[in-house]
């Protein structure tokens, strides 16, 4: 017990290292799932880059929509790419961070285009924002948009 | 026509391989390297800092604070660290010193059984130790072992080196860098944090058995000690912090043997008593 009080900074920082790896698995992992079923049933909303639906219409509603989502890293992935910092490589704590919050900032998108009645959205794009700024000592984290111009044929006649 | 937004590929944007796995390559790599370059570092610190000018080490010891004792020396201490440099100046003639190295004995009044040389040529023993002495030849041995590191340039090769590793260290961690160097530095001129090898040991050995023949014709005393130290030790453990810094071990003791005999040494002769100051440091009463 002794040894844990005269290294306790070593002893928190492993505590909170096998917390953000343990936590953060678990998370991700029920994350993908949820994300993975979700774009099934939400298949049916289509989503474009493209300026102008691909089979164009005379006459049709149109709405902004947009997804948001905020993320940050965990203390574990922070950890690793600290020490990725010194050698380089992929960032893969960060890649399937940033992949879970772009398909997740679409998802939302497609959820607020459904909800206002709308199975197409054109012009679809990406933004991200820091929140931390960058700046040394602070938890990387983001904000991810995505937004884009739903599009129905017009109801009213 | 049909369109479909078909699900994403999961094999390409990111890796599916165990994060885990990762960690474990980049923690070791990581580790190793600093490992490798801190060693590397380290010895050619610690060869630089031995081609220190002499005169600079004695400026470093001043920066630092030495110190020696715990508060105002009293008359009995003056009069035993008098007792202790009349020694060390018996064996200095024998240590081929450099000119410009100035030993300087200094005592210190605490229960610990240690002793040790540091910055400076200033070499520090410990009531508890010098309470443990049976003769002059034992403690001359000591002696002639810390002036010997202090001749060899042992304490500031391994400031250097720890100065070095501190370096390395501060390059991952700033704050973890920081603890160390101020450790190495020494905290309150201490500097009883210099730790040296095994190799340092036994050439500090091998010129003190040197010294002790050359000053009392007989190699007497130069194995005692480490019977004096393992006595202490089985009383109590926590004071004999000479074991830690001096790893006791039986090829030492057997090293000094072997090159007493090579040399022709004479094993053991008359031994000279300690001279009354000195017999009478007495260890403390065990506090209750």
């Amino acid at each position: 017990m002794e040894l844990v009080f005269q290294n306790l900074d070593l002893f928190l920082f492993l505590f909170l290292l096998a917390l953000g790896f343990s936590i953060g698995r678990i998370l991700e992992l029920r994350h993908y799932r949820s994300i993975r079923q979700r774009e099934q049933s939400l298949a049916d909303i289509l989503a474009f880059t493209n300026r102008f639906p691909p089979n164009p219409v005379d006459r049709h509603d149109v709405r902004l929509v947009s997804g948001a989502v905020v993320i940050s890293s965990d203390y574990f992935k922070q950890f690793v790419a600290g020490l990725r910092n010194l050698v380089g490589g992929r960032f893969r704590g960060y890649e399937t961070l940033l992949d879970r919050a772009r398909r997740e900032a679409i998802l939302r998108m497609k959820e607020d285009a459904k909800r206002a009645g709308y199975s197409m959205i054109v012009n679809v794009k990406i933004e991200n924002t820091s929140i931390s700024g960058g700046r040394a000592g602070t938890m990387p984290s983001f904000e991810l948009l995505a937004y884009g111009t739903a599009i129905r044929p017009a109801r009213s006649a | 026509m049909r369109f479909e937004n078909r699900t994403p590929d999961e094999s390409v944007n990111y890796g599916i391989e165990h994060p885990l796995k990762e960690f474990a390559w980049l923690l070791g790599g990581v580790l190793g390297g600093l490992f490798i370059l801190s060693l590397l570092l380290g010895y050619f610190a610690g060869e630089l800092a031995a081609r220190l000018p002499y005169r600079y080490e004695k400026n470093l010891a001043a920066e630092f604070g030495f110190r020696s004792g715990n508060g105002q020396p009293d008359a009995q201490a003056a009069a035993i660290e008098r007792s202790l440099n009349r020694l060390a100046a018996r064996l200095v003639p024998h240590m081929a010193l450099p000119d410009d190295m100035r030993i300087t004995v200094h005592y210190d009044d605490s229960p610990v059984v240690n002793a040790y040389a540091t910055l400076g040529g200033n070499v520090v023993i410990f009531k508890g130790l010098l309470a443990g002495m049976p003769d002059e030849n034992t403690l001359a041995m000591v002696l002639a072992h810390e002036i010997a590191h202090a001749r060899l340039r042992h304490p500031v090769r391994s400031l250097g080196r720890g100065v070095a590793f501190a370096i390395v260290l501060s390059a991952i961690n700033a704050g973890m860098g920081h603890s160390v160097a101020s450790n190495v530095l020494g905290n309150a001129g201490g500097l009883t944090l210099l730790k040296y090898s095994r190799d340092q040991e036994s050439d500090a050995d091998a010129e003190a058995l040197a010294a002790v023949v050359a000053a009392y014709r007989h190699a007497g005393g130069s194995s005692e000690i480490f019977q004096v130290l393992e006595h202490a030790a089985g009383s109590e453990p926590g004071r004999v912090t000479m074991l830690s810094t001096h790893p006791l071990s039986q090829d030492r003791i057997d090293a000094v043997a072997e090159l007493a005999k090579q040399r022709g040494w004479a094993l053991d002769g008359p031994r000279t008593p300690l001279d009354a100051v000195l017999a009478g440091v007495h260890a403390d009463e065990k506090p209750h």
